[in-house]
């Protein structure tokens, strides 16, 4: 990144009242075996700095589709995705992957953390990419993880923590890099009702304690009651 | 881009360190075929440093033609000026004695040595490994008592070299100025050299009362023989040294030698004829190096795209991270190559230990030459690790690019 650029969502002015994201007349369809299958349909809307977001709707109707596309894992068909004001249609694979890493951080169903790897190893992976130095690295992947109450778990594998401690090493290694968004694909789909909850309390705390968005993709009415606006899907249209 | 590399390497690293079982899978096979090739290398140094250790110490350095001329030599002073006019460069006498002479020192005689009359120059065309004192000088020509160098086997049974005789039909005091180190390449189990010199001039020269030994065998260097060592290029070096006698022959009116025949000259050295064998011989161990190394690699490869389509979800999760596609490509050649050096490596260790244990074994049963020892050569090292990081880098580039074909939302859905 050039000198001068600033980072994504960072050192915003308070008064910057440009949304971070904004969809519009976003399309998705696939062809499968010759034949079209819409999934999104003419989707528009916009997240502002900070928002809390939930996406819901039935099964099949593209939560997951349109949660691809906003973290740049996917292209749209049609229409325009502009993120941190960039128009991201336009922009090249390695530039998509760039602005993914530095700008949105990730939190999964199925956590997807590194096998074999120790919380702080899978913590640190997104500023290993960042080219963050070592010390730096291991420094704030510590702080993280004694962040959301796992300093004591720093050099357990995957395999050794609960579901719900996994979830939170997902969350410390999604705010790594401070992202201005976090992508939360149905984060308390694999837990029991007590670790949702205390994933929920931390995701959002983390959230609004670095002035992160956060979209989160769910069926669970409790979780999305919490968000501070619900986008419903519908056959792949927003409303 | 350099982020992105450093990225793919720090993640290569942790990839091999993370999934141990893999990493040995892989180099397994790697090891056999790199190990392979440092074995062959180290063969063919092994076998060219014999081959002209042998040819050193046997016949002379390269470029030694044996020189013998049979009958009476009317001035020997004339023929030696012809044989450096001839090409000679370094011109020695290596005469066999006319009469067996026999050694003692005080009441122990060697009633088995073989003795060969030769110049000081001897030193200079032939490889010879001093194991005490040295070899003849000039100054030693002026000495009032024949002057020996003497094998260590000869050495070794007599009570003390500072009371040495030799003799035919009477003894004489001779100087012993040192001792060759032993080897099973001398023309005898117990030499002595005797220095041409006024001193030995009556011992070396006198009318044989019986058949020369080397008659016996046909051999013809009974009479009068030298070793000339040549400039390689020169002409007299053709037809295994054959040439040389056909010069030398012309001027044989100056010594009193006219019959052609009378005169024979060939290779003494065998580096350069050894040297073809050699060369072929390891280029076919070479080919069969590179088809185990060849196997090891699609050990590799198969490992690496088999690893690919297992790791596809954590290789999308990387990419939902923000790995670039380059990162994701060199972070799995990289691994494809840490887990080659590191095969190549151990392969390198093996072979050194190896080497070394043969080392000793040859040593201790003076099995070679003084000085020729079995050793992994720089060349050995540089091929080794280098086709070890080639195999890796061949083996890695086809599961790179199917890692970057892999969609990430099909990969984070498995």
């Amino acid at each position: 990144m050039a000198v001068g650029t600033p980072l994504p969502g960072a050192a915003r002015s308070p008064d910057d009242t440009s949304p971070l994201l904004r969809v519009e007349g976003m399309t998705r369809h696939f062809m499968v075996s010759g034949t079209r299958i819409d999934v999104l349909h003419d989707c528009t809307f916009q997240v502002a700095r900070g928002e809390v977001v939930a996406i819901v709707g039935q099964s099949g109707s593209g939560k997951s589709t349109l949660l691809n596309l906003l973290g740049l894992l996917d292209r749209p068909s049609g229409g325009t995705y502009v993120f941190d004001d960039v128009d991201t249609t336009r922009l090249g694979e390695g530039r998509r992957s760039r602005l993914r890493g530095e700008g949105i951080g990730f939190v999964f169903q199925q956590f997807h953390l590194l096998e074999r790897r120790s919380a702080l190893a899978n913590v640190g992976v997104p500023m290993v990419l960042g080219g963050v130095p070592v010390l730096r690295r291991r420094t704030r992947a510590r702080e993280l993880l004694e962040s959301v109450g796992l300093g004591h778990r720093l050099s357990s594998q995957p395999h050794q923590l609960s579901g719900g401690e996994q979830q939170r090493v997902a969350l410390a290694r999604a705010l790594s890099r401070e992202p201005a968004l976090i992508l939360a694909d149905e984060p308390t789909g694999a837990l029991d009702a007590a670790s949702s909850r205390m994933i929920m309390d931390q995701l959002l705390a983390q959230a609004e304690l670095r002035g992160a968005a956060v979209v989160v993709v769910t069926h669970d009415p409790k979780v999305a009651e919490r968000a501070g606006r619900v986008v419903e899907l519908v056959e792949g249209r927003t409303r | 881009m350099l982020r992105s590399l450093t990225a793919g390497i720090v993640l290569a690293f942790a990839g091999s360190r993370a999934n141990i079982a893999r990493t040995i899978l892989s180099c397994a096979g790697v090891v056999v075929g790199i190990g392979a090739l440092i074995l062959v290398v180290m063969g063919s140094d092994f076998g060219q440093r014999y081959a002209v250790a042998y040819s050193e110490i046997q016949g002379g350095l390269p470029a030694t033609l044996q020189v013998s001329v049979s009958g009476e030599i009317s001035d020997r002073d004339a023929l030696e000026e012809d044989l450096y006019r001839a090409g000679g460069e370094q011109v020695s006498l290596y005469q066999t004695p006319g009469d067996l002479i026999r050694i003692r020192s005080g009441d122990t005689a060697a009633p088995d040595v073989e003795f060969r009359g030769v110049d000081a120059e001897l030193g200079d065309i032939r490889r010879l490994d001093m194991a005490q004192g040295r070899w003849f000088s000039e100054e030693d020509t002026e000495s009032l008592a024949p002057v020996l160098v003497i094998n260590q086997s000869l050495a070794d049974v007599l009570p003390d070299l500072a009371r040495v005789q030799i003799g035919q039909d009477r003894w004489v005091e001779a100087r012993v100025v040192g001792v060759i180190a032993d080897s099973n390449m001398d023309f005898s189990w117990q030499t002595a050299y005797l220095l041409r010199s006024p001193a030995s001039e009556e011992i070396l020269f006198s009318a044989p009362e019986s058949e020369a030994p080397a008659e016996e065998f046909g051999f013809p260097m009974g009479e009068n023989t030298y070793v000339v060592r040549v400039d390689p290029e020169h002409p007299g070096t053709a037809d295994y040294g054959g040439a040389f006698a056909q010069t030398l022959a012309s001027a044989g009116w100056r010594w009193g030698v006219t019959d052609p025949e009378a005169i024979w000259s060939y290779r003494a050295d065998s580096a350069d004829m050894l040297e073809e064998p050699l060369r072929y011989m390891t280029w076919g161990l070479l080919g069969i190096a590179f088809i185990t190394l060849g196997t090891g690699l699609l050990g590799v490869l198969n490992v690496g795209l088999v690893t690919v389509r297992e790791r596809r979800r954590e290789l999308a999760t990387y990419r939902a991270l923000g790995a670039t596609r380059f990162t994701l490509f060199v972070a799995v050649v990289m691994e494809a190559v840490v887990v080659s050096v590191v095969a190549g490596a151990i392969a390198l260790a093996g072979c050194w230990a190896l080497g070394s244990l043969a080392s000793v074994v040859v040593t201790e049963l003076d099995l070679v030459p003084p000085g020729v020892d079995v050793r992994v050569p720089a060349d050995g090292v540089l091929l080794g690790l280098g086709s070890a990081a080639g195999v890796g880098l061949l083996a890695g580039i086809i599961p790179a690019a199917r890692a970057l074909r892999a969609s990430v939302v099909a990969g984070l859905r498995e």
